[in-house]
């Protein structure tokens, strides 16, 4: 089947959450450290999923979600029973190209106010958190409160 | 890049963390002595973390951390570069590539904060003592500490510059300041529903088989991530006409503004089908809609079928009436020319049997004796040449009235009723044998027609008999419209048109009825 979709690129960005950490990649691992000169925070990629009215409505827009170097994208699995944050080697572009959502690749992207969150497609209510006290890699969790940061504020490169 | 003077930790982790046992240890450069880990020691290594307590100017240069577990080994290279801070002295600022400052940003409208980052071991006891903006404690009401926070409320551009935070940090009994720079910026946020100013769920039209392309126009907050696409009966036109690509979308362009981002999207139809028409294609931003739909252009070849069909249906119409207005002129005129003249041969001898009331005296009875005995021979017979049998004139005496009336009836083609009002013919047409025995033949026996001839106006039928009123129903009436004085009446009024029309078509002896003033001439 041909080409669906009528974007040519991702959108690029920086992610940072509210207490100022940007996101960094860093020996093959996704880091929230706070936002200094000289910490280059990592552009992610994000593309619009083709096929919203197929999930489930009024939790945000479906993304996918992805790096620009090295070029990975962010999916959920489950590993030992218990949904994890996991990075792999993937083209956005193809996800985006696919004719259906590719669902552990997905997140729904809510944006509130100022703030934004990343609520994994393929495990409702699991949310891209990173821990309140910094330098932790990012993770998906249940848990909305004080531990894990779920908020961020995306920043477009336009 | 680190301050002097300053308490500096380092933590070394293992990525991808495992849970295996790891030993860690801290060396300087390629010294083979390790960093100590005496607790009271200026620089120790506490699990995995390196501590400077406090840092000084001969700390910096490279350190290595080795992590070693049971079957692997690690080396971590880190490269130490140390500064002196001058804190709020301007003339000698630190060069921006050289600085230990956050950056933080504060969001323009909206309550925000800002984070003083202290990242040490859990044996470092840290407690936030002051905030500073511009070398300045902050004191005012709009700003709260609480924790490791700064909120700031109601955040307005002139938040924006250099803050700092001061924490006292308590180790071992030993108490130290961290002075964290943190270089702020105020960011206006726009969210919102994206805006689509065309289509505006407006109708195009476009002639079947020609191409199209209508282009969306779309105005959105920054920083959306929203999907813009054509859809047509809920699904991507692209995915829609898969395999014909017959009606594609277009890529998207953006162009940032101040405020917002400019989209178009576009939707392009090779050749417009049929099916195309009076059918939603509908643009899609994010939670915003807005569609077109195709129409056939005025001059279309369906508008033309539709106004040919009318045009043909008036002039249908307009040949009805124009026929309705002329008919009796039209049946006139082609008697005359084409009808051969002559007698028909259908065994009959009179054109018209005329019945009409029994003469009274007065005004009414005289001018009923003038219209049947002098005005209908004289038009009819003397002008066009009709026979006619008159109850009165015509029969031979003594002969019985209903033997008379059966054998005349016979030998009618028309039958002409006379009616007046019912003042004058009450008691005459109801009673009179004579008219029921002649109606009884015409309507029942020969299916004659019948000619109706109102003397008068007659507005009131109710009490007339039946067989008139049904006369009338069927056949109509004709309302004497001519004078009654002995003038010679002319069979090309109308009135004598309407009763020639209604008289046999061919009769003896002319072929059309000679003017009166021509016969008198002659007479």
């Amino acid at each position: 089947m041909g080409q669906v979709s009528a974007r040519k690129e991702p959108l690029l960005g920086n992610i940072q959450d509210i207490s100022h950490q940007v996101w960094l990649f860093q020996d093959q691992t996704l880091i929230a450290v706070p936002r200094k000169h000289g910490v280059v925070p990592v552009n992610v990629t994000l593309i619009a999923c083709n096929y919203p009215e197929t999930l489930e409505k009024n939790k945000g827009n479906p993304i996918y979600l992805g790096l620009e170097e090295p070029q990975v994208c962010l999916c959920c699995r489950e590993l030992e029973g218990q949904p994890t944050l996991q990075m792999m080697k993937q083209n956005i572009l193809d996800l985006y190209h696919q004719t259906e959502p590719v669902k552990p690749f997905l997140f729904y992207h809510n944006q509130n106010g100022r703030t934004s969150t990343f609520e994994s497609v393929a495990f409702p209510g699991w949310f891209i958190g990173v821990c309140s006290k910094g330098h932790c890699p990012l993770i998906i969790t249940q848990e909305l409160g004080s531990i894990y940061t779920t908020d961020f504020v995306l920043s477009l490169l336009q | 890049m680190i301050s002097v003077g300053q308490p500096f930790a380092f933590n070394c982790t293992l990525p991808p963390q495992t849970l295996e046992e790891v030993n860690i240890t801290w060396f300087r450069n390629t010294n083979k002595i390790p960093i100590s880990k005496n607790l009271q020691s200026r620089i120790h290594q506490e699990q995995s973390w390196i501590l400077f307590l406090p840092m000084t100017q001969r700390d910096a240069g490279i350190y290595q951390c080795v992590i070693k577990t049971v079957d692997s080994c690690y080396r971590i290279h880190v490269n130490l570069i140390v500064f002196k801070k001058y804190w709020c002295r301007t003339s000698r600022k630190s060069p921006t590539n050289l600085s230990d400052e956050y950056i933080q940003t504060l969001h323009f409208g909206k309550d925000d904060s800002l984070t003083c980052h202290l990242n040490f071991p859990e044996s470092c006891v840290l407690e936030l003592s002051k905030w500073y903006k511009e070398c300045k404690e902050i004191k005012e009401e709009r700003f709260n500490s609480v924790g490791m926070k700064l909120f700031v409320k109601n955040v307005s551009a002139e938040d924006r510059g250099m803050y700092a935070c001061l924490a006292r940090l308590t180790h071992e009994g030993k108490n130290y300041t961290v002075l964290n720079d943190i270089s702020v910026d105020v960011r206006k946020l726009e969210y919102g529903v994206p805006k689509i100013t065309y289509p505006r769920n407006n109708t195009i039209e476009v002639e079947l088989g020609s191409p199209l392309t209508v282009t969306c126009n779309i105005t959105d907050f920054r920083d959306n991530t929203n999907l813009r696409c054509w859809k047509v009966n809920n699904t991507q036109v692209n995915r829609y006409y898969a395999q014909s690509k017959r009606i594609r979308e277009g890529y998207e362009s953006s162009v940032p503004l101040e405020q917002y981002i400019w989209y178009t999207v576009n939707i392009t139809f090779n050749q417009v089908d049929l099916e195309d028409y009076d059918r939603p294609f509908v643009c899609h931003a994010g939670v915003s809609a807005a569609y077109i739909m195709l129409k056939f252009p005025v001059s279309d070849p369906r508008a033309y079928l539709i106004g040919g069909f009318i045009a043909l249906a008036s002039a249908v119409l307009s040949v009805v009436y124009i026929y309705h207005l002329f008919k009796i002129d039209l049946v006139l005129w082609y008697r005359s020319a084409f009808l051969s003249t002559g007698n028909i041969r259908d065994g009959k001898l009179y054109d018209a049997y005329v019945l009409y009331p029994k003469p009274q005296s007065g005004s009414q009875s005289h001018n009923l004796d003038m219209l049947v005995l002098t005005i209908l021979p004289e038009v009819l017979e003397r002008q066009c040449g009709y026979k006619l049998f008159i109850f009165g004139r015509d029969e031979v005496p003594g002969q019985a009235v209903a033997s008379v009336i059966d054998e005349m009836i016979k030998l009618c083609r028309r039958l002409i009723i006379i009616i007046v009002p019912e003042s004058l013919s009450f008691g005459l047409l109801k009673n009179t044998s004579e008219e029921q025995i002649t109606v009884y033949q015409a309507l029942v026996q020969d299916g004659m027609q019948v000619i109706l001839i109102e003397l008068e106006t007659i507005k009131d039928y109710t009490d007339m008999p039946e067989s008139i009123k049904y006369i009338r129903q069927k056949h109509g009436a004709i309302q004497w419209s001519g004078n009654f004085m002995a003038e010679p009446q002319s069979a090309k009024t109308k009135f004598w048109k309407k009763v020639r029309y209604r008289m046999p078509a061919a009769r003896a002896p002319s072929s059309s009825c000679r003017t009166a003033s021509g016969r008198m001439s002659r007479n």
